[in-house]
């Protein structure tokens, strides 16, 4: 946890439970991170993780009669958590904006997007619909939209998924905000679009020196951009490190399971993809001890009972796991798996007797 | 957009000539009676009905009686003469299409003005004790037969036989060029009369849809815009869920034009839905004939426009 | 077996239900709620409303032929001869200037036409006799095709093969002065006849052009000789002035009438129908309103509704018509009449009469012709003639075993293997009167099967069409043209007026001997001698069972408070309006 006094961001001990007929989901059951200005934070984890209610949270959009909120969640020291909904909406839009997973969905299919631009601006500036669209203009020029000129006049379905993409993400810029937040922005597009819209959030990033928190569920798309990465399990964080640290020494089961199902260009020919077993668990009656030991190849007996706190790796404060397993044999099981070993082997080989996993 | 309307026209006037062998051909297999009958009453001898049968044009061929009907219709914009009354259909028609139309416009305001707010708010507040209430209530409305609601309305509101005297009686109608207040005031039953179903259901419907698309993503991009919420449900929520709405209030609107025989029956209005029902009774064919092919023209036309009108509301549909 | 448990549990209910409220009526005796007024006297001024339900057949006097059109026409035109509002049954001269002249032979009739009566404008000028002949003549064209013309008029020198041209047997020696000559010796009927619309003055200059229409259009134009006119534009036309269709009818007084020549007071400056609404509302607006009258019979709910809380606006008048049940002669089983006598021996029409009402909609029927009907009292009046099996109005079940036994049932019951097709009406209280007929022939063992339809169907494709074979029709009823008994059992009970269509002789009776009596009596002249004849008639239908009279309707009328409804009892009650005033 980068200890800034200055963190534009700061989420201490937030719970989030959502009341059903089948009990209460808890979808983020103590979640803390801090993110400072001009920094960009990955969020990784399956769908079920809580990184995208951890990011609507952050908004003030998960509200409702249902929806019981604890926690802080400080936005340039200023709690939003008990904010008056008036507050929550000056915000929104302004301070804070997100780009959404689907743009097609997520944009007004009845209006034009120069329209929906406008709008955006003129919710919290006092300008004529001239000058709003002269601004709307602007910001398709910003995301390098082509012929923005014309296309400022199109509907969303007129649109590709790339320039829609573009779009929603100017409508985000509109005013200026001090943290972005992308909900999965890339999920939607093709691999080389991806690409595209994943660089120009980094560029816009650097020109207008925004926070950034970039959720995905591949790994691949927040190594890029992120400077630091949060891997989210069962409304947790399970582990936290500086982007390079978490590629080059993983500490947490679910990363060294994210790490290895994922193909790779440098990994020996023919080494099987190796997919994490099971199903995410209830977030209603989720399971004793440690969260993952259900689907962790290296559970014992203790992990059923004792749930571990998120805590620093020793040696490396910036990074920080909840796994209850030793530092050295948690590095002897990655070393294997990096080299391409099944979690069998790996376990055989870290001289963990296998026992019979919850 | 051109071309397409003109494609559409030219289909209804097909449907419409369809419409009119089929009234046609179901009159002469199943009549509702024998129009000469009716008019020589019980004492006609043979001869006679003979002589109404040839007056009415009744004894030529079938397919001979149905070309003169279009050629009459084609050429001349004629509808033939009524059996019973001795007057065109096509002036029968016209002085009778004034009082639905009046009733039929005015109910739709109507159910829209009350439907729309109580739909909205009962969907910004799902499963309130005020949702609860007036989903409940249109439950109710919607539930009672227009006839009942309507002879309910006069014994305890007309200003002739009701228990409080509030609002003109049956048969008070009058024409709008005769007296505007007049005709606005007769009128006021019978459209709440008739519009309390149609409200019942457009305000449930209304409600259903804007739940629906209030949970859709583009509401939350709008809310998460930081846009008032009055905005985000009038300008982002209500369009989609209000679209349906409009497509069932222009058939709706096409069906009330060919006449609500109930409510018209029941308030004395002199409009086409009652035409109709007396010229079934009398076996009155060509008057038959002429209300069938206006109401399923209104339906016709309903439809061109609601699908040009939703093109208007969604640019989706446009491309398609 | 359930469904005649059913059927007998709901004439209980309602027999229940009619005795409660109309308990106060008692048995019989004088049953009208108001007294009957016959305006001799009436307060001059005001418009009188009537609600009806429906358009009006027509407006024209040589087409028109149900009781609301002659209730606007009687105030409208004048007819040769009319009958007054109080006496049903005598003729008294409107048009004619004196009593009509038979001859002794009863081959010629001559008529007087009264001087200065004009028509109404634009045509203004005074009536001639040629105008009644062309008016006769009019109704054999088949663009007007009158229904009753050739029955009346038939026999008429001529009149056989008119079209519309001049009839021979019809003469204006001068002006004022009609004479008809006939190929037998039926002038007493021509005389009575002429009460009806067809004798009504049409000016030929005027008319012609529209006869010449194809139907002819003459309704929407047509000019008055009463006290009141349709009201019309410049041209005459009265066709969206007078009446708009489905809207009004609107009468207005006649600037060209002369009251010196009629005997009508004419106390209304104005009367306008409302044409549509339902009846219960109607019925309300009716007894909380001003000024108005309910021109439909009213329903069940209103009468008990007007009798309860507004006595003296209720007016049951006699002579509605007389109801009965036709049982076809011509096919098994009442093709024997054994068994004709049984059912109606065992029928009981007083529980017929109390599901419509009870005593107050009429006496209880023993013979065809009515009160107010010429030869009702030869023919036994109120008592009848005394056959045995119509002498109990609760049915008597002695006399019907009696008749079983005779028939060759012992048992008292049916065992043949016909299955009897009852058609009735559809709608109260028809139908609870059909299903009273229903229940008392499975009591004698008949199998029935039993449709309930609408009016047009029941006639259309039932009762009045003779390969149908339908055994019993149930809702059957006649209503004459006029006073003269012939108009009651000639059509309805001759052998030779049985037709493969629209048949009047429902229940298909050809007995010689009743045919042969019926034409002498059609040719007996002087009004005693045909009421005679026709109430022997009426007898010998009567034994023969063929139809079961049971009711002999009293129509209610509605009218409000104010008004001062002087009831034609020789048309159904509705109130005549030339002599009808407001208090």
């Amino acid at each position: 946890m980068s200890a800034g006094a200055e963190a534009l961001l700061r989420v201490e001990e937030l719970r989030v439970g959502f009341a059903t007929g089948d009990g209460v989901v808890q979808a983020l059951d103590g979640v803390s991170f801090a993110l400072e200005r001009g920094r960009t934070l990955g969020i990784v984890g399956e769908s079920g993780s809580g990184k995208s209610v951890a990011a609507l949270t952050v908004m003030g959009l998960t509200r409702g009669r249902r929806t019981h909120v604890e926690g802080q969640v400080l936005l340039d020291g200023e709690e939003l958590l008990g904010a008056t909904a008036e507050r929550l909406r000056a915000l929104r839009g302004e301070a804070v904006a997100m780009v959404f997973q689907d743009p097609l969905s997520a944009l007004h299919p009845f209006y034009r997007i120069g329209a929906q631009l406008s709008e955006a601006v003129r919710a919290h500036r006092d300008v004529d619909r001239a000058a709003a669209r002269r601004r709307a203009l602007e910001l398709l020029e910003l995301v390098r939209l082509p012929e923005a000129s014309q296309r400022i006049d199109a509907y969303p379905h007129e649109l590709s998924g790339g320039m829609r993409q573009r779009a929603m993400i100017a409508m985000a810029l509109a005013n200026e905000p001090r943290l972005l937040i992308a909900d999965e922005p890339t999920t939607a597009l093709d691999v080389t679009v991806q690409a595209q819209i994943l660089a120009l959030l980094r560029t816009l990033r650097d020109e207008l020196g925004m926070a950034m928190i970039l959720i995905s569920h591949d790994l691949g798309v927040v190594a890029e951009a992120a400077d630091e990465i949060a891997v989210m399990y069962a409304g947790r964080i399970v582990e936290q490190a500086p982007t390079q640290r978490l590629f080059a020494a993983p500490q947490h089961p679910y990363t060294w399971g994210l790490l290895t199902s994922t193909p790779r260009l440098d990994a020996p020919r023919g080494a099987a993809l190796v997919p994490i077993p099971g199903r995410p668990p209830s977030l209603i009656h989720p399971p004793s001890g440690c969260r993952f030991h259900p689907r962790c190849p290296y559970a014992r007996e203790e992990h059923r009972r004792v749930d571990p706190p998120l805590a620093p790796v020793p040696g490396t404060p910036a990074q920080q796991v909840a796994c209850l397993l030793p530092a050295d044999v948690r590095g002897a099981l990655w070393r294997r798996l990096a080299a391409g070993a099944t979690p069998d082997e790996a376990r055989s080989a870290a001289g963990l007797a296998p026992e019979p996993a919850a | 957009m051109l071309g397409y309307v003109v494609r559409r026209l030219l289909w209804g006037l097909l449907l419409l000539l369809l419409v009119s062998a089929l009234t046609f051909v179901i009159f002469y297999v199943l009549p509702s009676a024998d129009p000469a009958q009716l008019r020589a009453g019980r004492s006609g001898s043979l001869a006679t009905l003979a002589a109404i049968r040839h007056n009415l044009g009744l004894d030529r061929p079938l397919t001979v009686q149905y070309w003169t009907f279009l050629k009459r219709l084609v050429l001349h914009g004629d509808l033939g003469y009524s059996y019973y009354s001795d007057a065109s259909v096509r002036s029968l028609l016209f002085d009778r299409i004034g009082p639905t139309v009046s009733l039929a416009l005015g109910a739709v305001v109507v159910w829209l003005l009350v439907s729309i707010p109580i739909g909205m708010i009962s969907a910004v507040r799902p499963r309130s004790w005020l949702d609860r209430l007036t989903m409940g209530g249109a439950l109710l409305a919607l539930s009672l037969p227009v006839y009942w609601v309507g002879l309910v309305a006069l014994y305890l509101f007309s200003d002739d036989i009701g228990k409080w005297p509030l609002l003109p009686g049956a048969g008070s109608y009058v024409p709008l060029a005769q007296s505007p207040w007049e005709w606005f005031t007769s009128l006021i039953m019978p459209w709440l009369v008739l519009a309390s179903t149609y409200a019942a259901i457009y305000a449930r419907l209304l409600r259903g849809n804007l739940i629906e698309t209030l949970s859709e993503d583009y509401v939350r991009t709008a809310r998460a815009k930081g846009l008032s919420e009055r905005r985000v449900i009038l300008r982002h929520g209500l369009p989609p869920a209000a679209g349906p709405l409009m497509t069932l209030a222009g058939l709706d609107l096409g069906l009330l034009l060919g006449g609500a025989v109930l409510t018209e029956t029941i308030f004395g209005i002199p409009g086409i839905g009652r035409l109709n029902y007396e010229a079934i009774v009398h076996a009155d064919y060509p008057v038959i004939q002429g209300t069938v092919l206006l109401a399923a023209m209104f339906v016709i036309v309903a439809n061109i426009a609601v699908d040009i009108g939703y093109a208007y509301l969604d640019p989706r549909v446009r491309t398609a | 077996m359930a469904r005649a448990l059913a059927r007998a549990l709901v004439a209980a209910a309602l027999t229940l239900v009619a005795a409660l409220t109309l308990a106060a009526c008692g048995s019989g005796g004088d049953t009208t709620a108001a007294q009957i007024d016959n305006g001799s006297t009436g307060k001059h001024g005001g418009t009188l409303r009537i609600l009806t339900g429906e358009d009006p057949s027509s407006l024209d006097p040589g087409v028109t032929y149900s009781s609301l059109d002659l209730n606007v026409l009687a105030g409208t035109e004048r007819t040769l001869y009319a009958y007054k509002p109080d006496d049903p049954a005598k003729i008294v001269p409107d048009l004619a200037a004196g009593p009509p002249q038979v001859s002794a032979d009863g081959k010629t009739l001559t008529v007087k036409i009264r001087s200065g009566v004009h028509y109404s404008p634009p045509v203004n000028r005074e009536v001639k006799a040629q105008d009644v002949k062309y008016a006769i003549e009019r109704g054999f064209n088949p663009h007007v095709a009158n229904p009753y013309a050739s029955t009346y008029y038939g026999d008429v020198v001529g009149a056989a093969n008119a079209t519309g041209g001049p009839i021979a047997g019809i003469q204006t020696p001068d002006d004022h002065t009609l004479v008809f000559k006939l190929s037998r010796p039926t002038a007493s009927l021509l005389a009575q006849a002429t009460i009806l619309p067809l004798s009504v003055p049409v000016p030929p200059e005027y008319a012609k052009p529209f006869d010449a229409h194809a139907p002819s259009d003459y309704a929407n134009h047509v000019v008055a000789t009463g006290p009141y006119m349709l009201a019309a534009d410049k041209s005459g036309k009265v066709l969206g002035t007078g009446y708009k269709p489905g809207r009004l009818i609107r009468v207005v007084r006649n600037p060209s009438w002369n009251a010196s020549t009629d005997d009508r007071p004419a106390y209304l400056d104005a009367i306008q129908w409302t044409i549509g609404g339902t009846p219960t509302v109607s019925g309300r607006q009716v007894l909380n309103g001003k000024g108005m009258v309910l021109g439909d019979p009213p329903t069940a709910a209103i009468v008990k509704l007007a009798y309860q809380h507004h006595r003296d606006q209720i007016l049951f008048v006699e002579g509605g018509g007389s109801r009965y049940i036709a049982l076809n002669t011509q096919v098994p089983p009442f093709d024997d009449a054994n068994l004709r006598k049984a059912m109606a021996a065992s029928l009981d029409r007083e529980r017929m009469r109390i599901v419509r009402g009870g005593a107050v909609v009429g006496d209880i029927a023993t013979h065809f012709l009515y009160p107010g009907v010429l030869g009702f009292d030869e023919a036994g009046g109120l008592a009848g003639p005394g056959e045995d099996f119509l002498a109990a109005p609760a049915g008597d079940k002695a006399v019907a075993a009696k008749y079983m036994k005779a028939a060759g049932y012992p048992s008292g019951r049916y065992t043949g293997t016909e299955t009897v097709q009852v058609i009735g009406l559809a709608g109260e209280p028809d139908d609870n009167d059909a299903q009273i007929v229903d229940q008392a022939l499975q009591d004698l063992g008949f199998k029935t099967s039993l449709k309930l339809v609408d009016a047009s169907v029941m006639y259309g494709r039932f009762c009045a069409l003779p390969k149908s074979k339908v055994q019993v029709c149930p809702n059957l009823g006649w209503v004459r043209d006029f006073a003269d008994p012939q108009t009651v059992l000639d059509a309805a009970f001759n052998g030779a007026a049985i037709s493969p269509e629209n048949n009047p002789n429902w229940p298909q009776l050809d007995d010689p001997k009743i045919n042969a009596a019926m034409s002498k009596a059609e040719v007996a002249v002087g009004t005693e001698k045909r009421a005679q004849a026709w109430a022997d008639i009426d007898r010998m239908i009567t034994a023969t069972a063929a139809a079961i009279p049971w009711l002999w309707d009293k129509q209610p009328n509605l009218f409000s408070a104010d008004v001062r409804c002087v009831p034609e009892l020789w048309n159904q009650g509705h109130c005549d309006l030339a002599y009808s005033s407001l208090k």
